[in-house]
């Protein structure tokens, strides 16, 4: 095996200056791409919006949105676990996201019954106040 | 001979270290099809009034995270990360779209329920 300080003083100064530049720049690189740090509130947020959405009665209403939440939401504590905190990170933030569209159609489907609820009372009165107006006309004289 | 080696070695290093860089001048009018097809669906939506006007602060959060997607691709080429942050815009602008929903159904029982007295009234006349 060759000692360090021997390649070095067999290549040129110029050309080992160079050299160092460029492990310099390559160790710069690759260190930039292993900062990721374990994405603990992520995880925690994306925990509370399957819970939010499930409190909205995602499974019932959307239950295939919520069922992509809670399989990423599995997936991120995994990767988690371990520790490729990139994926964690990623997985938490679609979970919920997920969550949230689970959520917002589960509320969107509740009101939009309401909505049709009421319209059918609504309906059902005026036809009803239209039938009880017409009566009058028809039953008066004979009161009379 | 072991300087030519170690000079060959230093050649394909510096190869290695430059070739994304060029790579990344040469793709800078390559579009990410995830991040069209997210941009394309915003574009729509900001379209439609009764999302921009039931559901304009949900929209504006796609429009946010689209923002951070493209500037991302412009800068890194980040493939991975791109397509992850256009898949949440996807998702938002998807939220914008059922929120404006849910409101208009909400607006809907209002004028209904305001409607309600009317009928009471006609019927008890």
């Amino acid at each position: 095996m060759i000692a360090i300080d021997d390649v070095a003083r067999r290549i040129p100064r110029r050309q080992w200056a160079r050299c160092s530049t460029w492990i310099l720049a390559g160790t710069i690189a690759l260190s930039g791409c292993s900062t990721s740090r374990p994405p603990t509130e992520i995880l925690a947020r994306a925990d509370l919006g399957v819970r939010a959405a499930r409190d909205a009665r995602a499974d019932e209403l959307a239950p295939m949105n919520l069922t992509i939440a809670v399989e990423k939401l599995a997936k991120a504590k995994q990767a988690m676990a371990a520790k490729r905190y990139d994926d964690a990170r990623r997985l938490a933030q679609s979970a919920q996201v997920d969550a949230e569209l689970a959520e917002a159609k589960a509320e969107a489907e509740i009101v939009r019954r309401a909505a049709d609820d009421v319209q059918r009372r609504v309906d059902a009165l005026q036809t009803e106040a239209e039938r009880e107006s017409r009566k009058p006309l028809t039953t008066a004289p004979k009161q009379e | 001979m072991r300087i030519d080696a170690i000079s060959l070695v230093l050649r394909l290093t510096r190869i290695m270290l430059l070739l994304p860089a060029a790579l990344t001048i040469g793709c800078g009018t390559v579009r990410n099809p995830a991040l069209e097809h997210t941009r394309d669906l915003y574009r729509q939506a900001r379209q439609d009034p009764l999302i921009v006007r039931y559901a304009g602060a949900a929209l504006d959060r796609a429009g946010q995270t689209l923002d951070v997607a493209d500037q991302l691709w412009t800068e890194e080429k980040d493939v991975i990360e791109v397509e992850h942050l256009a898949y949440i815009a996807e998702k938002r602008v998807e939220i914008a779209r059922v929120t404006a929903q849910r409101r208009l159904a909400a607006d809907e029982i209002r004028q209904s329920r305001s409607r309600r007295p009317e009928t009471n009234d006609s019927r008890s006349k």
